[in-house]
């Protein structure tokens, strides 16, 4: 038997503590490793455990809308469209056209700029420090254009339970063709930047690998289980709010890698400015609020409604009870279920690779603690 | 003090407040088919109730037949992808609380809710066995309602501290109360509010 | 070949390097010097709350309604107000804005029937104080009134 030395490494646990620049947020991840190789993984979440689900059985329909904003705070129009969605399937009222197209634009406005910023973030922890500051620029545009149309940039609480409460601001459709006009290009200068950059390619290629099979069992939705060769959009399969009007492209990929997951999200973010074109035309005169009752009083019942959040299934599972508070709302958050993934992809990497892996979930710790 | 001519906005009570009156009936119609028969002659009895409210079709089943009933789905009816599971809880009724599965098949591109209605105390069969999703989903149920799932690989809390006494989901458990002895040892502080 | 070109010179990496060095061009700078720079918010912008008072007489607008009360999410507004005879109507005495818990949703500017309660484009909001942040039916007339440095 040969003798033991001191150079044999044991298990070393090591902690990646809530406070870490590549966590995306206050993730905590207990890493057990062998060396420097991954051996298994444990994520700890709660600390920013706001108890959204306890708040929203003690406030009305319309006052729980800008709680659910702050859930997933970098993609919040998503959020409200959810809620919105979901008490007024309770309710069994439909948004005019008018209200259907416009929130159409502003979803997929939300999309490209929770994209843009996911791929800053996840640039900037594999090591590349540039493309933060130009999708800040471009996330700036957007953020404008939310600012003049619903007063705020981050928790925009765009969208009422029955319509738009604001009307299109007159220089709505100019701006966000202008938008669509100067961003296409942008798109163009960051795959520049990245997609053929040796460094990026040997960073992403073949890391946290996570095929088919094993998305559907964990549950994974979004771009990851797209990346794997899946093509499922919610927008396709069961769409909302007249997404079956426009013609986009599910982009996928083979691999279900890292670098995958990259080309998928740049494509979508190209596939958004295609849908808010053709939605732009859409737009037609009419009124932006169906006909809702002043106290909002759904019938007893329940519901799950879900959509396609930039970060995968977002669910709401509405309990009415009669009354004019809801009697339990229950978020099903993407990142929740897709980080349960993150063992299995982790497993057998490297501790740099953890950072991209953690990178290419697109976590917002906001929506996973609730 | 501000007057209250229209239902009145929340008021947060001190210690435990009034639990709300339990739910009139949810106006369900119900819902025949091919996959209500299938289920109904695989599993006889177990199935109570096959309804469909505002399009979105669910099953009730006997607490023990959720897992089998999950099973069958899966492997039988390609229902592969287990899309939430939550509970709710209805304090006044015997059977406290409501464990809800959602499950999503790709290949029928349909949703369908499997409920069951369980007493408190009772420790349900863990999903993790069917689906692996159920994982982190049965951990926050148990954290936030305490309904413990039998043979889970790691059933420990996942929102709340590890050490946390109490469930907050539950209606019993005010929005405004917490674990004070948690907060004075961990926080140093005298309360959180 | 190409591909040996490609590796031993860089080519890849150079690519994203000139695509840099484009920017560097002072016409392409985006960054905005605050606070000697203060940026112009939308018309909409839902800021700083203020009641409104009718321009020629000075009078306030609320009708102490007691809707933007009930709307608030948050519990945070507090009216008060007393009847008065002659009119018999409400008046308004007091108001109570708690900023420091107010999420500027826009609930109670959206519930006001008279457009007296407005968000405003005021975002420079701090204090030194807690109690500070509590504002009262003066300051709400008359807006924060942030301190202007110069430079």
């Amino acid at each position: 038997m040969a003798e033991k030395t001191f150079l044999d490494s044991t298990e070393l646990v090591l902690n990646m503590g809530p406070q870490h620049p590549s966590t995306h947020g206050v993730l905590r991840v207990i890493l057990k490793l062998d060396g420097e190789k991954i051996i298994g993984t444990d994520c700890v979440i709660g600390y920013l455990h706001r108890g959204v689900e306890k708040i929203a059985e003690n406030r009305t329909y319309a006052m729980f809308a800008p709680y659910v904003d702050r859930m997933d705070y970098v993609a919040a129009v998503s959020n409200g469209l959810g809620y919105c969605l979901a008490v007024e399937k309770l309710l069994n009222i439909e948004a005019p056209p008018r209200a259907q197209v416009t929130r159409v634009i502003l979803t997929e406005l939300n999309r490209i700029a929770s994209h843009l910023l996911w791929l800053g973030t996840h640039a900037l922890d594999i090591g590349a420090t540039t493309p933060l500051f130009y999708v800040m620029r471009e996330r700036e545009e957007i953020l404008n254009i939310f600012e003049k149309y619903c007063g705020a940039r981050l928790t925009t609480h765009a969208f009422r339970i029955g319509g738009l409460q604001y009307e299109l601001y007159e220089e709505f459709e100019a701006d966000v063709l202008r938008f669509c006009d100067w961003f296409l290009p942008r798109v163009d200068e960051y795959e520049e930047l990245l997609t053929e950059n040796r460094i990026w390619v040997d960073r992403l290629k073949g890391v946290g690998i996570l095929n088919a099979e094993d998305c559907k069992a964990y549950g994974v939705t979004g771009p990851v289980l797209r990346a794997a060769g899946v093509e499922w959009d919610l927008r396709r399969a069961q769409p909302y709010s007249g997404y079956q009007q426009y013609e986009f492209k599910i982009p996928t990929g083979q691999n279900g890698d890292t670098y995958d997951r990259y080309l998928v999200r740049m494509e979508e973010m190209r596939q958004s400015v295609r849908i808010i074109r053709q939605a732009v035309e859409r737009i037609e005169p009419g009124p932006i609020m169906a006909k809702v009752p002043k106290v909002l009083k759904p019938p007893p019942g329940e519901v799950y409604v879900s959509i396609e959040a930039p970060k995968g299934e977002l669910g709401y599972f509405v309990v009415s009870d009669g009354s004019t508070q809801p009697y339990r709302v229950r978020v099903r958050p993407p990142s929740f279920v897709n980080l349960q993934a993150l063992d299995k992809m982790a497993r057998g990497g490297l501790i740099a690779d953890i950072v991209a892996i953690i990178g290419t979930f697109d976590i917002v710790l906001g929506e996973i603690d609730r | 003090m501000a007057d209250e001519p229209k239902p009145a906005p929340p008021k947060p009570a001190a210690g435990a407040p009034k639990a709300p009156p339990p739910p009139a009936e949810m106006a369900a119609t119900p819902w025949e088919g091919e996959l209500p028969s299938a289920l109904k002659e695989q599993f006889g009895d177990a199935i109570l109730e096959c309804s469909s409210y505002l399009g979105q079709n669910f099953v009730r089943v006997a607490p023990g037949a959720a897992i089998p009933v999950l099973e069958y789905l899966k492997l039988e009816q390609d229902f592969d992808y287990l899309v939430d599971v939550t509970a709710v809880d209805y304090p006044k009724r015997a059977e406290r609380f409501d464990l809800v599965y959602i499950l999503y098949s790709f290949a029928r591109n349909e949703r369908i809710r499997i409920k069951t209605r369980i007493p408190e105390g009772y420790r349900p069969e863990s999903a993790v066995s069917v689906h692996l999703t159920a994982n982190w989903l049965e951990r926050e149920v148990y954290d936030m309602f305490g309904i413990e799932f039998a043979n889970h690989p790691d059933l420990r809390r996942i929102l709340m501290p590890d050490d946390w006494q109490g469930h907050p989901l539950r209606k019993d458990y005010s929005i405004l109360q917490m674990d004070q002895r948690w907060v004075q040892e961990n926080l140093g502080i005298e309360s959180g509010q | 070949m190409k591909r040996f070109f490609r590796t031993v010179f860089l080519v890849d990496l150079l690519q994203g390097l000139w695509l840099t060095f484009r920017y560097q061009h002072p016409k392409n700078i985006y960054t905005e010097e605050y606070p000697a720079v203060r940026p112009k918010v939308a018309e909409r912008y839902r800021g700083a709350p203020r009641l409104n008072t009718n321009p020629e007489t000075g009078e306030t607008l609320c009708i102490a309604c007691n809707l933007c009360a009930l709307a608030c999410p948050e519990n945070l507004i507090v009216v008060g107000s007393e009847r008065n005879e002659q009119t018999k109507r409400k008046e308004l005495t007091t108001f109570t804005y708690d900023t420091s818990r107010c999420m500027f949703c826009g609930l109670c500017e959206d519930a006001c029937p008279v457009d007296a309660l407005e968000l405003t484009q005021d975002f420079e909001l701090a204090t030194y104080t807690r109690e500070g942040q509590i504002w009262d039916r003066q300051m709400l007339e008359e807006g924060p009134r942030p301190t202007k440095y110069k430079f």
